[in-house]
Order: C-alpha cells, then sequence, then structure tokens
C-alpha cells in the first residue's frame, strides 16, 4: 500500500479498475438480487411457480451434463489416447460447434426430427411431438458434448505421461493404467470439467426456449416473465435462483481445480508420447469418433443445406436467395453489429483483463483477493441473469444518450473478463517477478515495467482473452436478448426471431454467414498473430 | 571502515507476518567500497539488499544513498541498478536492447545512450553480441550483460544478489576476478549478496556475515577469516577447528589457555573481554598447522602428537583428519605432491599467534 501512494497514476488506474468492476460486475448483479424485495421474495416463493422450472432445470441439467460428458470423454479420450487416423479432420469437427451460437443445433433438430422433419415425416410419416424434455435433452447433449471433450481433452492431455509409461513398464496393461494412474490423477480435472459443461447447460437459454413447449427450465421462464408479462420481480427473484445454483457448481468447480480450466481458444502444449493402446481400442475409438463426427455433420449440415435450398426439405433448389435476405437491411446491419460489437468488446476485454490480473497478481495492496473474486464471478453468472442486470441498472432514462450498442459491447467485455483475466494471471505466474524488478531497478516505474517488459511477454495471454471473448460475443444469445434495440440487433437475436418466425432459410443462412464470419475473423486473427493461436480447452 | 558512508543502512527491521527476516540491521558502506553481505540461506541478507532497492519497505530504520533519506523514494527512482541471480534479462529484446532499457527510460538522447551502449559492452567484452537474443547466449554472457545493462546506468550503487551462483565453478572463479577488477575501475559502489565465504573473501572490501537476520560480524576479509568473533561466523566462513579450552592465565597480549592435557600461550584477542577461569574456543584453520611426521619443532605454540584417521586430496592441498586423544583435527598440507602422503604417528604445530580465541 505504501509503495501505491508513492506512484499516485498506478493508485489511479487500480481505483479506476475497482470503479469499472463495482460498475459494471457488482452493482448490476445487485440490482437483481434486491430487485423483488424481502416481500417480493416472500410473495414468489409462495406462489410457488419457481417450482417446476427449477425442478426442470435440475432434471436437464443432470441428464444432459451426463450424455454430454460420456460422448465428450470418448472423444477426449480417442483424440488424446487412442492412435486412430483422421485425427486432425475430428479436431475440426470438435472445434466448430464452439463458434456456433448452441441453440442452433435446435433449430437443426427440428428441421431433422420436427413435425415436418426429413427424419420423423420424410422418412418414417411421422408428425411426433418432439418438444419437451427429451427433445431439450438430445439437442442439449449434442450442443455441449464438443465443450465437454475441449475440457477433457484438456485435461487427459495434462496427464502425466511418465506415469503412464512408468506403468506400464511395471507390468500394468493399458486398462489397468487407465483407471490405477490416469483416472486417478486426472479425477479434479475431469471434476471440474463436468461441472464447467453442468454450468454452461444450466444456464442454456436458446435451446430450450425453441424446443422446450410447455417445459420450463429457469431461464426460459425468466425470460417469458418480462418479455410475456412484463413482471420484473419475479424473473428477478428466479434468475436469482438460478444464480445460486450456477454459484453453488462453480464453488465446487472451483475448489476441485482452483477455477482455471475453461473453454478458451489457446495454444496447447505438446506432451511426450503416451504409450501405446490396443490396435481394437484405436479402431473402438475410431469408430466412436466417426459416429459422433457424422452426428455434428448431419446437425451442422443440415443448416448449410437449408441455408442453400430453397425451401427446406421439400424443395432442395439451389438458391443464394436467403444470403440476399441476410445481407440486406436490418439483417445486414445486425451481421455488422455482431462483427463490430464482438471485435471492440474482446479488444477492450482482453487488455483490461490483462490489466487488472497484473494489478491483482503482481500488487501488495489489501483487497487484492476481493477483486480476484469479482473478476472471476462473471464466470458462473448466467447469462439471462447478466442481460437482465444490465437491463435493470442501465436501461434508464437518463442514459439515453447513450448508443445501446455500447451497452451490449459492455455487457460482452464484463461478462467475459474471466477468460482474460485468468489468462493473464497464469501468464503473470510463468513470468519471473526478477524481470519486472529488473525494469524497476533500472529506473522505470510499475506502469512502464509492466508496459515495456511484461505486455511484450503477455502475448498468449491477450490472444486467449480476445479470441475466446470474441467467439462467446458472437455466439451469445442470452447476455443480448434484453439489450438489443432495433438498430442494435445482433446475429443471434436475428437467428432466433426467424425460428420463432419459422423462416427456416433465412435462420439457417444467417447461422452459416454467422459461423462464417467467426471463422473468417479468427483466420485474419490468426494470421496477424502469426498463427500462434488453436482452439480449444485450456487451462487459462 | 572511516571516511563518510555513502550507503547508510540504519536499524533496518524487516518482518514478514510473524517472521523477522531483517532484526535491526546497520552498517555503513564507503563511497567506491566492494561490500558482500554473506550470510546461510534465509539469513536476511537479500531481504536486506531488496529493501535497500526498495523492493520491500523495511518496518523500522533508514536507508540513505548519498547523505539522503530513500525510504519514501520508490524503487525506480533510488539509482540502485541490480543484478539477478537468474540475471532477469529481457527475453523479447536484444542485448543491445537489454543494456539500452535504463537510458531509454531515463530519456537520453540517442547519440549518448548509443555510445554509452558500445562503450558499456565493450567494457565487459560483449562486442560483437549486440543482436543476439538473450536465449543465445551462454550463462556467463548473459551474466555480463545483465552487469552490463545495470553498470551503464550509473547508479549510485550497484546491487548484486548472487549474480555467480548459476555458474559452473571455472567461469565463477573467471568472474570473480573480472567483476573485481570492474569494480575497481569504476571506482562503483558494490553491495553483493553470496552465500558463498571464498566470493565473499575474494571480492570484497569489507564483509558483513550475516545470521538470523542479524549482523554477525562485520569487517575486512582477513579480519572475519582469522579472526571470527562466534563459534558459528568461524565455522561458516571456511574449515575450521573449534577446541574447548579454559583461560588460565591473562597477560596484557597474551592469554594461557588450557584444553586436554595441553598448555598454550596464544594472542589475546582485543575488543573482547576473558577473564582467567572462563571457556572459551580456540580457532585454528587447518593451513596454520604444520604437519610432520617427525617429533614438533616449535614448542612456543601448540603442539600435539596424533595418529592420521583419514585423509582427503583436494588438489592444491592434502587434507588430513588426525586423531590426538579423543579429538580429531582437521590440518591441510599445501603442496601435497611434495612428499609421499603421511600415516600413522604425526606431529602437529601452530603458531601462537595462528590461534585465536572465541570468548564463549
Amino acid at each position: 500500500m505504501r509503495s501505491l501512494r508513492r506512484e499516485p497514476v498506478l493508485l489511479l488506474a487500480l481505483l479506476a479498475v475497482v470503479a469499472l468492476v463495482l460498475t459494471f460486475i457488482v452493482y448490476p448483479q445487485v440490482q437483481v438480487v434486491i430487485a423483488p424485495g424481502p416481500s417480493g421474495y416472500v410473495d414468489f416463493l409462495q406462489g410457488g411457480t419457481w417450482i417446476g422450472p427449477l425442478r426442470n432445470s435440475v432434471e436437464v441439467t443432470l441428464l444432459s451434463t451426463t450424455t454430454a460428458v460420456l460422448l465428450g470423454f470418448v472423444y477426449a479420450y480417442a483424440m488424446v489416447y487412442s492412435h486412430m487416423p483422421w485425427k486432425p479432420f475430428f479436431r475440426v469437427i470438435g472445434i466448430l460447434p464452439l463458434l456456433s451460437p448452441p441453440f442452433v443445433v435446435a433449430a437443426s433438430y427440428l428441421l431433422l426430427f420436427g413435425p415436418r422433419g426429413i427424419v420423423t415425416y420424410g422418412v418414417f410419416g411421422q408428425s411426433p411431438i418432439i418438444f419437451g424434455l427429451f427433445g431439450i435433452w438430445g439437442v442439449q447433449t449434442i450442443a455441449y458434448f464438443p465443450f465437454a471433450y475441449q475440457l477433457i481433452a484438456d485435461v487427459l492431455s495434462r496427464s502425466d505421461a511418465r506415469m503412464e509409461q512408468a506403468a506400464r513398464n511395471l507390468g500394468a496393461g493399458p486398462w489397468r493404467v487407465f483407471w490405477t494412474v490416469t483416472l486417478p490423477l486426472s479425477r479434479p480435472g475431469l471434476g471440474a470439467a463436468i461441472l464447467t459443461t453442468a454450468i454452461y447447460v444450466l444456464e442454456d437459454f436458446g435451446n430450450p426456449q425453441i424446443i422446450g413447449g410447455i417445459f420450463t427450465v429457469l431461464p426460459t421462464q425468466a425470460y417469458s416473465l418480462i418479455s410475456g408479462f412484463g413482471d420484473f420481480t419475479s424473473a428477478a427473484a428466479v434468475s436469482t435462483i438460478l444464480l445460486l445454483l450456477a454459484l453453488g457448481l462453480y464453488v465446487a468447480k472451483i475448489r476441485l481445480d482452483g477455477g482455471r480450466a475453461f473453454v478458451t481458444v489457446s495454444g496447447r502444449a505438446s506432451s511426450m508420447p503416451r504409450p501405446p493402446v490396443p490396435l481394437g481400442l484405436s479402431a473402438a475409438c475410431f469408430v466412436a469418433c466417426l459416429a459422433l463426427a457424422a452426428l455434428l455433420v448431419l446437425v451442422y449440415g443440415t443448416l448449410v443445406v437449408s441455408a442453400f435450398t430453397a425451401v427446406f426439405p421439400t424443395n432442395l433448389t439451389f438458391t443464394v436467395r436467403h444470403f440476399e435476405f441476410v445481407a440486406t437491411g436490418t439483417n445486414g446491419d445486425a451481421l455488422r453489429n455482431t462483427l463490430t460489437f464482438s471485435v471492440v468488446a474482446a479488444a477492450f476485454s482482453a487488455v483490461f483483463a490483462l490489466f487488472a490480473g497484473w494489478l491483482v497478481q503482481r500488487g501488495t495492496w489489501p483487497g487484492r483477493g476481493a477483486l480476484d473474486f469479482l473478476l472471476i464471478m462473471p464466470a458462473a453468472i448466467p447469462g439471462i441473469f447478466f442481460g437482465i442486470g444490465y437491463l435493470t441498472a442501465f436501461n434508464q432514462a437518463w442514459l439515453d444518450w447513450v448508443n445501446r450498442g455500447w451497452l451490449i459491447i459492455i455487457a460482452m467485455i464484463f461478462w467475459n473478463i474471466p477468460v482474460g483475466y485468468q489468462a493473464a494471471v497464469a501468464g503473470l505466474r510463468q513470468v519471473d517477478r526478477s524481470l519486472d524488478e529488473a525494469a524497476t531497478s533500472l529506473g522505470a516505474s510499475k506502469l512502464r515495467g509492466f508496459r515495456d517488459v511484461l505486455v511484450p511477454m503477455l502475448g498468449g495471454s491477450l490472444r486467449v482473452g480476445f479470441v475466446t471473448t470474441f467467439v462467446r460475443a458472437v455466439t451469445t444469445l442470452s447476455v443480448v436478448i434484453f439489450l438489443f434495440t432495433p438498430a442494435t440487433t445482433v446475429a443471434t437475436i436475428r437467428i432466433y426471431q426467424l425460428v420463432n418466425d419459422l423462416n427456416w432459410g433465412g435462420a439457417t443462412a444467417f447461422t452459416v454467414a454467422d459461423i462464417g464470419m467467426a471463422i473468417v475473423a479468427l483466420v485474419i486473427f490468426a494470421a496477424l498473430a502469426r498463427g500462434r493461436i488453436a482452439l480449444g480447452a485450456a487451462r487459462a | 571502515m572511516p571516511e563518510t558512508a555513502h550507503l547508510r543502512v540504519s536499524h533496518v527491521t524487516k518482518r514478514f507476518g510473524g517472521v523477522t527476516a531483517v532484526d535491526d540491521v546497520s552498517f555503513d558502506v564507503p563511497k567506491g567500497a566492494f561490500a558482500t553481505l554473506l550470510g546461510p540461506s534465509g539469513c536476511g541478507k537479500t531481504t536486506t539488499l531488496r529493501t535497500i532497492a526498495g523492493f520491500y519497505d523495511p518496518d523500522a530504520g533508514d536507508i540513505q544513498i548519498g547523505g539522503r533519506r530513500v525510504n519514501e523514494l520508490p524503487a525506480h527512482r533510488r539509482g540502485t541498478a541490480m543484478v539477478f541471480q537468474d540475471y532477469a534479462l529481457f527475453p523479447h529484446m536484444t542485448v543491445r536492447d537489454n543494456v539500452a532499457y535504463g537510458l531509454r527510460v531515463a530519456h537520453t538522447g540517442a547519440a549518448e545512450r548509443t555510445r554509452r551502449v558500445r562503450e558499456t559492452l565493450a567494457f565487459v567484452g560483449l562486442t560483437g553480441l549486440e543482436d543476439r537474443w538473450p536465449s543465445q547466449l551462454s550463462g556467463g554472457q548473459q551474466q555480463r550483460v545483465a552487469v552490463a545493462r545495470a553498470l551503464v546506468i550509473e547508479p549510485q550503487v550497484l546491487l548484486l544478489d548472487e549474480p555467480l551462483s548459476n555458474l559452473d565453478a571455472k567461469l565463477r572463479e573467471q568472474l570473480r576476478v573480472e567483476l573485481r577488477t570492474l569494480q575497481r575501475r569504476l571506482g562503483m559502489t558494490f553491495v553483493y549478496v553470496t552465500h558463498d565465504q571464498g566470493e565473499a573473501l575474494s571480492l570484497s572490501d569489507w564483509i558483513a556475515v550475516m545470521n538470523a537476520g542479524k549482523v554477525e560480524q562485520a569487517g575486512e576479509p582477513w579480519e572475519i577469516y582469522y579472526h571470527p568473533r562466534t563459534a558459528f561466523l568461524a565455522d561458516f566462513v571456511g574449515a575450521v577447528n573449534l577446541v574447548p579450552a579454559r583461560v588460565s592465565e591473562l597477560a596484557e597480549t597474551t592469554v594461557t589457555v588450557t584444553f586436554g592435557t595441553h598448555r598454550a600461550q596464544v594472542r589475546r584477542p582485543p575488543d573482547v573481554t576473558v577473564n582467567a577461569g572462563h571457556d572459551v574456543l580456540l580457532c585454528v584453520r587447518p593451513e596454520s598447522f604444520s604437519i610432520t611426521p617427525a617429533a614438533p619443532a616449535d614448542r612456543n605454540g601448540i603442539a600435539l602428537e596424533g595418529t592420521v584417521a583419514r585423509r582427503a586430496f583436494l588438489g592444491d592441498t592434502m587434507r588430513y583428519w588426525v586423531r590426538v586423544d579423543d579429538r580429531e583435527w582437521i590440518v591441510d598440507q599445501p603442496d601435497p605432491g611434495a612428499a609421499s602422503p603421511l600415516d600413522g604417528a604425526v606431529s602437529l604445530s601452530v603458531r601462537p599467534e595462528r590461534v585465536h580465541v572465541i570468548a564463549e
């Protein structure tokens, strides 16, 4: 603290960071939590309308997480351990879903298995009721198993190959090594991966909203209470319940892995070769991955085919008419907005997170622990809650002079802070403090040393923060659903609206355009960063 | 050391939680001196150095540089460039940019900067390596860059934190000589931290031996080595024979001590009170003995008869462990190639002025 007093600029910078965190992370959330007031909570809890959605949320989270993790584990095990062919192909297929809004799986599902779906109606001539629990379960399994795969692959690839070599050397077979060495050693990481997947599933808003029907979960109930009934008090109470669940999962996750694992976009360290697995196992892995990849290709391929055909699936004439629709008017604006908002938010988020990470990791001032907690907390906040928070706190008449696009950008910046922040802290841990001290002893102030010495060395952390925030900003629906205005609408909102309008051509073309735009942006960025990025899960 | 102090550390205390790392430490370093803080790991020497640098705030006490109190000065305004144990070279800068960094921060003009960087690199023998990256340099070269980077800004005090400990023995000795020569030529004030007593003895004008956060003794290397004030010091700085004895007689400049069945008249230690009847420790360096197979020559000091228990060939010396009664003495014989190794019964003798008395 004394050293801070001697460097007033540093003190001011710290105060600015604290002020921003309090304004844009703490304040909106507190607004939501306290909105109903004590009597509001009592009335709401007595009303009992929350019991069904809570039960549904818990039920579907348990089911979807279980299946997503199982599939993800198979995929990850195959990628990390087996000697199957086509690994680069499977890697790309496993990454693509991360670049798309998760809820487009629901759209594809409707096209495939809906009342007029190509499988259900086209092949079997049936129009089953596919809304509700089983629909959500299936869709979330497909939408989130790639996330689980990335997280689990990260954990498995970090397990110490030398231990496995040693166990094999002592006479254990591959199966035995896996159960007695690999699994016990990666248990905390796997636990954290499962809980992280559970948080993604729990806060999923788009899929249940599209195919849930009368099966309401907490995020969709919060949404419909506001958009359908204008009942803000109840919505705040519902989302507070959701927040508590997510926080519970998140706290458990942090206890397991110290809050390090995220689905992020970063370089992955290579490891020493692992002991060979039997040929039969590799073959089984290959078949399993082929099946899962086929499923993903079917789901996303359906969207692509639909985007390029007149009326899917009845009229399969090739057309680019849907893309013309996407490129014009409000739709074109929405795409442009998505790009602008996401790039700006990603840049600010990465830089701010790096600076905040430096203040916390290298600082000696009191209260660092509290700031650290606040900076990682948004990872536990469901997007719908975050959106409602910003709606409550900042959708005020006296702020009308502010372009509403900034509100979306700011929400994206702070919702995604944890990724860049954790990457910065992890990066800083790799840099010996004597480097900062060397700069200081040569006459550079702490800020100057940060700029000259640490920032150039933390390019990796900046890239992780930027790319991951960008991808999450492009794909989020729940954060922005309460914040957009006609002029500041974004791609995910338009896709969601087009699905609701049953404009399948438009919705799918929009999806393809959105994903394509994200890929192009990432390729350009990768070229600028001289190819030093890779997509996947990592310890930030 | 007389003259006015350039660096003055007075009553500095530094605590970490409940642990007192530096406990009321005071010392003065005159301008242009090579001062060394020597001690085992955890003795507080590095903490003292880092407190001088401004990386730690002292809990009590003052640091003065050039007559000015610097406690409230942030680390980057103290003019205390530091050479780190792991060199801490900026990996994303070339050798030239590393060395130029401090000048750049100080807004030194480009022409002067270029000149000073060139001169300093020549000074440490790195001309021609300007465009290398730190990762392309050997350990010794990295160390020289680190020194050049600190020297070039002409600090008030240059702080060195075990700068040679990551190098192999041969290079360490070579750089030791270079560092000493460099410091002499520049007349710059150096404060050097090490746990290596050989380094401390060969480099320093002045040594402070630290233990458990306190300065146990400070003085010139010769003084520290031959006249340690405590058993810890005697033992820490080099190999030593420490033998309990009792003072039997006191004279103006000598004391007579008895140990076992032996009796000897040795130099009376200055500025330490010893009284007749007191228990003391005799401190004899192994190289102070002469060892012969025959009967002792000099009855004036300590003469002992014993048998060789073990011996170790150290290259420049032969070290013997000689059993005398129930005690083993360490004895070094210089130039061991001159005669065949001794075995069996030997005689030891040491001149009285080579025996130092430590008051317990």
